[in-house]
């Protein structure tokens, strides 16, 4: 497939578009990629409702089957379960352990421990566990797998 | 599968660490003395060596492979693994034979232990080697704040 670029002045002229003769598996992979920052959802906290941009969110845990979404400004209960956001986000937006989904765009580096588990250290210092079972998708994510 | 793949992994790295070891075994009897004829090996226990590798990787798997407990706690693991895995080493070595004489036990024990460690330092490679490639493409994707 031929991919053209054409530079623009503001974010808000930035959109993408695909021309295919079928939506294969990588197109989707690609439409789901590209909206991943884009894409919105509802959240709550002290009983107000906040509609955030999954772009500023750094990872979603799921505790007692009530979800909660940590962002840079703190965290939110959220009203969909793990799976649906899993499938909601997208893109950059993976299962690290069966009770967390993290944002690899957040994460400032990571580090394999003795125990064989991998630490990863999100942009605000947070350390969150990814489970090595997990590993071979992060890589295959980042196009290095 | 992942499990499956990961016993096939350290299988073979153990049975070719064992193969190592059992050369170095024979240079070191050579280099004492013994004519070169003196020392050679069954199809049984090369059999035997695979066994012995297969067998050694299930406690790997199930039991260090993926844990997420405190160091110290990991530590008693190792320790015990270790020691359950010599268990495992005597037990095939009296089976098949590794060993007749004191000497021979010695040696199996010295190689024993050099495997061990050549098996976790690779480990840990193969852990850090993962480490630096997805640091590298998370570089590229990382969200500036």
């Amino acid at each position: 497939m031929q991919v053209f670029i054409e530079k623009v002045d503001s974010k808000e002229e930035e959109q993408a578009v695909i021309k295919a003769v079928e939506i294969t598996d990588e197109i989707s992979g690609a439409v789901e990629l590209l909206e991943g920052d884009s894409k919105s959802f509802a959240v709550s906290k002290d009983g107000k409702v906040y509609i955030i941009k999954a772009s500023v969110v750094y990872y979603i845990e799921s505790i007692d089957k009530k979800t909660f979404v940590y962002t840079k400004q703190g965290c939110y209960d959220c009203k969909y379960r793990l799976y649906e956001l899993e499938v909601m986000l997208g893109g950059y937006f993976m299962r690290c352990s069966k009770s967390m989904i993290i944002n690899l765009k957040k994460i400032k580096n990571v580090k394999s421990q003795i125990s064989g588990r991998v630490d990863a250290t999100m942009l605000n210092d947070e350390i969150v566990v990814i489970s090595r079972g997990y590993v071979k998708e992060v890589k295959r994510r980042l196009g290095i797998g | 599968m992942n499990r499956f793949k990961l016993w096939l992994e350290q299988t073979m790295m153990i049975s070719f660490a064992i193969y190592v070891g059992i050369i170095i075994e024979g240079l070191v009897y050579a280099m004492m003395g013994d004519p070169l004829t003196s020392f050679n090996l069954t199809w049984l226990q090369l059999v035997s060596v695979i066994l012995t590798g297969a067998l050694c990787s299930l406690p790997t798997i199930f039991w260090l492979a993926d844990t997420d407990i405190p160091k110290n706690k990991f530590i008693v693991r190792i320790i015990l693994h270790c020691i359950g895995l010599y268990a495992i080493v005597c037990l095939f070595g009296y089976i098949f034979k590794w060993y007749v004489k004191l000497d021979g036990f010695i040696m199996m024990t010295i190689i024993y232990f050099l495997v061990y460690v050549f098996v976790c330092v690779v480990t840990l490679w193969f852990h850090k080697r993962d480490d630096n490639k997805i640091n590298k493409a998370l570089d590229d994707i990382r969200d500036e704040e």
